[in-house]
């Protein structure tokens, strides 16, 4: 059933439309979401850097092991050695939070550069351009990091570098594609023949103005892919040590507990992971309904 | 004038081909140049990891001149691969190319399990909402769904299968692949690959992009064309709208399916690629890790040849690219 | 006297603008019919909404909320059916002075109960082709291929021997070149006209009794769009097929129509013989219709250097209608008597003459 109705017989004007007349509910919604996640990741990192935690995340409480949620002041209960989990969370944010922005600031930077060579310029430079992301695509990441690994320290900043370069691809192929579909429409050799010069059609028109909304969601996609990785890496065991807390150990050092049926210290994390990795997707999808497809309305 | 269908695909066949082996060869040079850059001399390792005397390693490092530049390196290194060759793991002392060659397979397993499971799951969900229109209604649970499990930490949801299977229905299946081939020995793969399929993150962008995908080409004009003579709309639509979409995406999410298949193989100790993997990366077991790396790239490769084939073949003179 | 083969009365088709919250009335109140044997032209602006009408005739508006009221008679040899018979059921519809300010439609239940009434008229009894040939063939199977599932869904002939040779038949016959090559060609390799030749094939191939064309002709090259009517020329009288032949283009129309529709703001403002709603000299004449025969440029306004006339003022916005009579604002032949009634009330399509339909307030009351 749908219902159609037009309140007066005067037309709307759109951009007086109340936010939810104009956009659809859910985008709103995950844009919403995405922008808490954000905020409550930002917030943590703080807290973990200036060390304002409710507990010590390293102390042992033997006196309550595996305690559920608010339970004796610890607001997430305890793991299987009675450490308070949400310092433990919060402490676990560290280990991706500057290495993710590392990354995302790599890609970005390479796939923009790329992607204006080759979409600007096109020709045998596409061409090139081209065999390197489809090269870097080749590979699966996990795997190669794990090459770097063995080849190199097992650091988590040159982890984040080959992540930033094999996220290169993926923007330097939205950005060409932008630059092409700019391209098409005529808009770039209409800017070339009022004179403006390449650089500021590069630079004011087509990233400024064109490009930002894309780069903002590469950027907040990016972030989530990050995470991922470093949680997975960490979950292997190749990342922060124990005792040291990071969301991925955590749930490793977790799982013979949760096979016993002892599943919060292994949840907790896990939940963490989930909420946090699908605000920033959901961030990055609900812009880009908003952003994107708005323009092509 | 119109070539014959059949000289059209081998031509295209060809040309893919020659520029998956391009690819491969790129591939083969990032992994030489980490190799070569790699602090403590991983090539010598490499090369002399299977003599057990010091006078022969250093023969040999006169006879094959390691003095020599690094692109002389790069091609004695690469026949060495191309013959099998992938070195001997530091760990066992054993060559690599034939463990490589049995773990691969049963990763091989895995994947493609995976993406049946995949495409089984986001295929019927993608399609239902793009054929009923945009009714939100129903359509959006089931992409919140999609949503929440690409965000899903796929170890845990490994544990959560494990979890269930045991004490639901007295199930392990952490048991060795040697079991499997007892009867009903299969259903016990069946967990992992469940488990990959539904976690890595594919099942979402599938829905997204086959829904897009689908949704566009019932509003072509063609279809259109179709449906004004009473025509089946599907079977005009589908190789657009599935068909090509669905190779697409999949060939692309390889890689990523492989990422989560060492994460899933290290939970259900899956004898495959990735867990090898892994162990090489703890024992920094080069040569073990290098041929890994070169398998899975041409895993990689070997999908993409494989789509564009399709892709080629579907569209026959069609103008779209 | 007979039916017409085709008889829409009052069809309203609306579309919904959601960045506007307003209903956008591309059809408002459509009533035609065509005869057997016989073709009539739609003629209107871009906006007219011609192409929506022929569309809600074959079904084809999925958009919410489509065609929401009205009814299409058709009156065939072997079947009679109102296309759009039991469907207002699946809508309520509230109006206030009357315009319509609500819809409420079940979209699914119309869309079912709407393809059960055509399944057994599309393609086969009514065959659509459309503008744009190239896009609207299946690039992905050959041209034969496309006919002979026309042939094979719709008549007897349904083994692929005589599918397949009933397919070049119907390709020779709209005058295609080396018709079994083009049968296994694909339809990137075909030209505009070509591709149009094969489509007409193709909707003929069923022998329908009507046929819809939406502006078969546009998008052409000017000498092939003069082949092209010249085809349906020469299939008219072979066929003897009934057509609604929509078009901006009047010099196809005058060529090809035994009776005009003209199309403004989403009604129909006169209806009659071609010869008489055509005839510029004509005394009982449309103002839009008179405004448009003489825009229309020719040798002869070349010959006296005469400028371009173009009709003052813009398209009607469907979204924003007036209450009066759509034409109002850019009427050129408004008179102080009707002038008020001009402006506030729409008028209805009345008789002049026997067969010639007029809606407006200079002629009739």
């Amino acid at each position: 059933m749908k219902k159609y109705s037009q309140t007066t017989a005067e037309i709307g004007d759109f951009s007086k439309l109340p936010l939810l007349q104009k956009y659809a509910l859910a985008d709103l919604l995950y844009v919403a979401y995405g922008l808490l996640i954000v905020a409550l990741v930002l917030v943590s990192y703080i807290l973990g850097m200036f060390d304002l935690l409710p507990h010590d995340p390293q102390q042992i409480n033997m006196g309550l092991l595996m305690a559920p949620p608010a339970s004796g002041g610890y607001l997430l209960g305890t793991d299987f050695m009675g450490r308070d989990i949400l310092s433990r969370l919060i402490v676990g944010i560290q280990a991706y939070f500057l290495p993710g922005l590392l990354a995302i600031s790599i890609s970005l930077t390479g796939g923009v550069v790329l992607g204006i060579l080759s979409g600007y310029w096109g020709g045998k430079l596409e061409t090139v351009i081209t065999y390197f992301t489809n090269l870097v695509d080749s590979f699966p990441r996990l795997v190669l990091i794990l090459l770097v690994i063995a080849a190199f320290k097992p650091d988590i900043y040159y982890i984040m570098v080959v992540m930033g370069i094999t996220g290169v691809p993926t923007v330097a192929t939205a950005i060409a594609n932008k630059i092409r579909f700019l391209a098409q429409k005529s808009f770039i050799e209409a800017a070339l023949a009022l004179g403006l010069h390449a650089r500021v059609i590069i630079f004011k028109h087509i990233l400024w103005y064109n490009c930002r909304a894309l780069l903002i969601i590469q950027a907040t996609l990016g972030m989530g892919e990050a995470i991922l990785l470093e949680t997975s890496l960490s979950y292997l065991g190749f990342g922060v040590q124990e005792p040291v807390p990071s969301w991925g150990n955590m749930v490793q050092s977790g799982a013979n507990y949760f096979l016993q049926g002892n599943f919060w210290p292994s949840t907790a994390p896990a939940l963490a992971i989930l909420f946090t990795i699908l605000g920033f997707n959901l961030l990055g999808d609900g812009l880009n309904n908003i952003l994107e497809d708005r323009r092509g309305r | 004038m119109i070539a014959s269908p059949l000289r059209v695909i081998t031509y295209n066949l060809i040309k893919e081909l020659g520029l998956a082996i391009l690819l491969l060869l790129g591939v083969s040079f990032v992994v030489f140049v980490i190799l070569y850059a790699a602090p403590g001399d991983q090539f010598s390792v490499l090369l002399e990891g299977q003599l057990p005397t010091e006078e022969a390693r250093a023969g040999i490092r006169e006879a094959l001149g390691v003095a020599q530049s690094w692109y002389g390196q790069y091609f004695s290194w690469l026949l060495g691969v191309l013959s099998g060759n992938f070195g001997t793991s530091v760990r066992t002392g054993l060559p690599v190319a034939g463990e490589l060659f049995n773990v691969s397979l049963n990763t091989l397993y895995l994947t493609l399990g995976s993406m049946l499971v995949t495409l089984f799951v986001a295929v019927p969900i993608a399609l239902y909402s793009s054929v009923r229109g945009h009714s939100v209604a129903i359509s959006w649970p089931l992409t919140m769904l999609g949503y929440v499990v690409s965000a899903l930490p796929v170890f845990w949801l490994g544990y959560i299968a494990i979890y269930i299977s045991i004490h639901n229905f007295n199930f392990f299946p952490l048991a060795s692949v040697s079991q499997t081939s007892a009867e009903n020995g299969w259903l016990y793969t069946l967990v992992p690959v469940l488990v990959l399929g539904l976690g890595s993150g594919t099942i979402s962008e599938v829905i997204r992009s086959l829904r897009e995908e689908m949704s566009r080409v019932m509003a072509e004009d063609y279809v259109r064309t179709a449906r004004a003579k009473g025509a089946s709309v599907w079977r005009h639509a589908f190789k657009e709208g599935l068909l090509l979409p669905v190779t697409e995406i999949i060939a692309s999410k390889i890689p990523f399916i492989l990422g989560g298949a060492v994460i899933v193989e290290q939970v259900f100790g899956w004898p495959g690629m990735g867990r090898m993997a892994w162990q090489a990366a703890q024992d920094r077991d080069f040569p073990v890790i290098m041929g890994i790396v070169l398998v899975a790239a041409a895993f990689v490769r070997l999908g993409s040849l494989i789509q564009r084939i399709v892709c080629a073949t579907v569209n026959r003179r069609g103008q779209r690219d | 006297m007979t039916q017409p083969l085709l008889k829409i009365e009052n069809l309203r088709t609306y579309f919904y603008a959601r960045s506007k919250q307003s209903f956008v009335r591309a059809v408002d109140g459509v009533s035609l019919q065509v005869g057997h044997r016989e073709t009539v032209g739609v003629v209107g602006e871009s906006g007219s909404g011609k192409s929506i009408a022929a569309m809600s005739v074959m079904g084809l508006i999925s958009a919410g909320p489509g065609v929401i009221g009205g009814s299409i008679h058709f009156t065939g040899s072997r079947v009679q059916k109102n296309l759009l018979e039991g469907l207002d059921k699946f809508v309520k519809i509230k109006e206030e002075n009357a315009r319509v300010m609500e819809v409420i439609k079940d979209e699914s239940g119309w869309q079912k109960a709407s393809k059960r009434l055509m399944r057994d008229l599309r393609g086969r009894e009514i065959a659509m082709i459309f503008q744009n040939p190239h896009a609207s063939l299946n690039p992905y199977v050959t041209v034969g291929e496309q006919i002979t599932e026309s042939v094979r869904l719709h008549t007897t002939h349904k083994s692929d021997k005589e599918s397949r040779e009933r397919a070049i038949y119907w390709l020779d016959q709209v005058k295609i070149d080396s018709p079994r090559l083009r049968f296994n060609s694909y339809p990137s390799s075909m030209s505009g006209g070509m591709c149009q030749r094969a489509m007409i094939a193709m909707a003929l191939s069923s022998e329908p009794s009507l046929l819809i064309a939406d502006e078969p002709t546009t998008g052409l090259d000017a000498t092939i769009q003069s082949k092209i009517v010249d085809l349906m020329e020469e299939l008219k009288s072979e066929t003897g097929i009934s057509t609604l032949l929509i078009s901006h283009d009047i010099s196809v129309i005058s060529r090809l129509a035994d009776r005009v529709a003209v199309m403004y703001g989403g009604a129909v403002v006169e209806y009659g013989p071609a010869q008489l709603v055509l005839d510029m000299g004509a005394t009982i004449k449309h103002p839009y219709t008179a405004a448009l025969l003489a825009s229309v440029p020719s040798a002869q306004k070349i010959r006296d250097k005469a400028n371009l006339q173009a009709i003052e003022g813009d398209v009607l916005d469907t979204i924003n209608v007036p209450s009066g009579c759509r034409f109002y604002a850019r009427c050129n032949q408004v008179t102080a008597e009707i002038r008020e009634k001009c402006a506030s009330h729409h008028p209805e399509l009345q008789e002049v003459a026997p067969g010639h339909q007029m809606r407006c307030w200079r002629f009739g009351s």
